[in-house]
């Protein structure tokens, strides 16, 4: 079982909400450092809360990154005026500088000022047809450049081996990009690609099962998500094993010494459901996030588990490098 | 208080020299690496720098085959950079042209608050199709509507940033840079840029240029001392100047040929396939540089450099080194604060964008002995006196620019 754990950082507004809390970019960094003690997965960073303004989360994961290297970081970025070609740089950037540890939770929305002044299908609207494409354009980007085509041959005088770099020359009806990115592949092979199926989102099976390296699926929808997940993947040539399915779940633990059994009650959730692990939400402030790291985080693990696994998807459960893509 | 030098290094991947990722015992493919950026980011806070300086576009530079190029991102780079030292400044390179107004506001925004108040925005264009068509286009914007858009992008963004309630800046707000010499480039200068990051070989025609930056951003209603010049400089540091010399010529020798022929080709925007190392440039190609598409900067500085210097091909070549046509200094630690010193003095800079040759030795041996000179001579700190880039600057907080809606909604990249 893998665990991530949620955090939204912003300005702490010191009134305790029912949610998750904004904690200050200082707490932030305290929890960064449990969450890598304590051996999660990642910590995901979200964009915009019930709780007010967060800070924005690539800034926030490089940063924290840049403070405590051994965790995972999941960063949410919407569509929602974001060029694909910039996200998909950004992200690859935090991915080659943590050594492997990134994840971006793409969020459906809308397009950005600079595509849409371009757009293959100006008409083009769907929130779901658009996450498609877009993870699509990313996962493609991210392997644009190889890893190998950096050989850096001082005596030959060659930096990269350029027959090995190729654009991507993507058209779609959201998006018109032509790659390659600009720097080589990371160690993981490509970051992580998080997809959430809320009860009320944009997104099913079917949308995210070309991309998807991780599934989140809310409580009341964990009903079935293994078999509908199994189906959707099965039909673009995946399986099961290629794809972490995650229990998003609301925790709060005023009594550390409730952990025991809430820890047994999640374990059996996901035995129910066929689930790979957990997204926790823990609600209220910096102590709640730090009391289910210390106290519930540790119970959710196997026995057994590495304890310092080399990439995200290694701590995931996935492959440690991603298979490339065809 | 006298008048201080402003210094910055400009972290270009390997160094400015083309042949840089090929000196010896230089490893050819650090600056892929974060570490090769957090590391000479900290020595120039040890040196007291103003700021780390990141030059970017978002696309692969079709040379990538024989230079290094720039490939991290900057804005995640300059958060790792910022939880990893405390007082450098950080500036990083970001596109009017190829980003959404909202979210960069946003995002720069939030980069200038975890920093604690220590980032600046340095506003490119983005010239060239290869950019063009990682965003829908199939070439690049015409120069002046792309000039255009960054006014409105750059007074929307800056004025975003005057109203923030949550996440309030240190500094009051990021510092805005700016690097374009065009004509165009000059007036957004002076509209908006607070550090002005030029290109020029001559002293004389560096004071005229910061006279009319400074005599511009008074037309826009402010005033000439919120406005900091910094040409670039390029540095070749040795401990005797023949020690230097030597240095310099190696960095011609490993200088990959098809690399700086390619390169020059694409500044001038014509074809230099069939030209021989000894034969003149054909001068009668080249168009006024208010015509030329790309990088008038550059072509400007390459252009003046043929019409007063006549060179050959292959002369003109060894002179930019793959630099680009940034000035380059060689010599003692003593001959390059003297020439700093000059240009200072002469009012033709208010400092300058180091860029080192190759690194991170060039800028160590930079900071190394360099700097300690410069401080000798009461030229430059010996520590910081603030927290924040604008301090470091010794810039306040001006009044928001007035918007420059010439045109509504923004003029997108269409």
């Amino acid at each position: 079982m893998s665990t991530i754990i949620q955090l939204a950082v912003g300005e702490p507004s010191g009134q305790r909400a029912d949610g998750p809390a904004l904690v200050s970019i200082a707490d932030a960094g305290a929890i960064a450092a449990v969450a890598e003690e304590v051996g999660v997965a990642a910590i995901r960073l979200v964009d915009g809360s019930a709780s007010g303004r967060t800070l924005d989360p690539t800034v926030v994961g490089a940063y924290l990154a840049g403070l405590h290297g051994g965790v995972g970081y999941v960063a949410e970025v919407p569509t929602t005026c974001n060029a694909p070609y910039n996200a998909a740089r950004r992200v690859l950037s935090l991915d080659r500088a943590t050594g492997g540890r990134i994840g971006v939770a793409l969020r459906a929305g809308e397009g950005d000022e600079v595509s849409q002044a371009t757009g293959p299908e100006p008409g083009a609207t769907d929130p779901t047809r658009r996450w498609t494409e877009y993870a699509r354009v990313l996962t493609r980007l991210w392997e644009s450049f190889p890893r190998e085509a950096l050989i850096g041959d001082q005596k030959a005088g060659i930096v990269a081996e350029d027959a090995l770099i190729k654009p991507i020359d993507h058209e779609g009806s959201f998006y018109r990009v032509a790659g390659p990115l600009d720097g080589p592949s990371s160690v993981q092979g490509r970051p992580v690609v998080v997809a959430d199926l809320h009860a009320l989102g944009a997104l099913d099976a079917t949308a995210v099962a070309e991309s998807a390296d991780v599934v989140v699926v809310d409580r009341e929808r964990a009903a079935g998500a293994d078999a509908a997940l199994t189906e959707a993947l099965w039909h673009v040539g995946r399986s099961r094993e290629d794809v972490a399915l995650l229990g998003r779940v609301e925790v709060a633990l005023d009594d550390p010494a409730a952990a025991a059994a809430l820890g047994d009650e999640l374990r059996a959730w996901a035995d129910e459901h066929r689930l790979n692990g957990f997204e926790l939400v823990p609600t209220g402030g910096t102590e709640a996030v730090v009391t289910a790291l210390r106290t519930l985080a540790p119970r959710l693990a196997d026995v057994g588990a590495v304890s310092s696994p080399p990439t995200l998807r290694a701590a995931l459960g996935l492959r440690e490098v991603a298979a490339v893509l065809t | 208080m006298s008048r201080r030098l402003h210094i910055n290094v400009n972290i270009l991947n390997a160094g400015v020299f083309g042949g840089s990722w090929r000196f010896p015992d230089t490893d050819g493919t650090a600056s892929y690496r974060i570490e090769h950026y957090t590391s000479i980011a900290k020595k120039a806070e040890e040196a007291k720098l103003d700021a780390v300086f990141l030059a970017d576009g978002p696309s692969l530079d079709p040379s990538v085959r024989h230079r290094t190029g720039n490939n991290l991102e900057p804005t995640t780079v300059l958060a790792r950079i910022a939880a990893q030292t405390e007082r450098i400044g950080l500036i990083g390179t970001l596109s009017s042209s190829y980003n959404d107004p909202i979210e960069l506001a946003r995002r720069l925004g939030d980069l200038d608050y975890v920093s604690g108040g220590r980032f600046g925005w340095n506003v490119v264009t983005t010239a060239g199709p290869v950019a063009a068509r990682n965003f829908g286009r199939t070439g690049e914007l015409d120069h002046a509507l792309r000039y255009r858009r960054a006014a409105e992008f750059t007074t929307r963004v800056v004025a975003g940033w005057a109203r923030r309630t949550e996440f309030a800046s240190p500094q009051g707000r990021p510092v805005v840079v700016q690097a374009g010499g065009s004509s165009d480039g000059r007036r957004l200068a002076s509209r908006v840029g607070e550090v002005i990051f030029s290109a020029d070989q001559d002293l004389d025609h560096a004071r005229a240029f910061r006279t009319e930056i400074r005599n511009g951003a008074v037309t826009f209603g402010r005033r000439p001392e919120e406005v900091v010049i910094l040409p670039g400089l390029s540095t070749v540091v040795g401990s005797t100047e023949a020690e230097a010399r030597a240095r310099r010529e190696l960095l011609d020798q490993i200088l990959p040929d098809a690399y700086a022929r390619n390169r020059l080709a694409g500044q001038l925007g014509i074809s230099l396939d069939g030209l021989s190392d000894d034969e003149p440039i054909p001068a009668g190609l080249l168009v006024d540089p208010d015509e030329a598409g790309g990088s008038q900067t550059f072509y400007r500085v390459v252009k003046a450099i043929i019409d007063r210097e006549k060179p050959t091909l292959g002369q003109l070549l060894k002179k930019l080194s793959g630099g680009g046509g940034h000035r380059i200094v060689v010599g003692t630690p003593e001959q390059i604060a003297d020439d700093i010193e000059t240009w200072f003095r002469a009012g033709a800079a208010d400092g300058f964008n180091v860029m080192p040759d190759v690194l991170p030795s060039g800028f160590d041996d930079f900071a190394d002995h360099v700097i300690p000179e410069l401080q000798r001579r009461g030229l430059f700190r010996t520590e910081y006196e603030g927290t924040t880039l604008r301090d470091h600057l010794g810039l306040g907080l001006p009044a928001v620019p007035d918007e420059a809606y010439e045109r509504r909604p923004l003029d997108a990249v269409r």
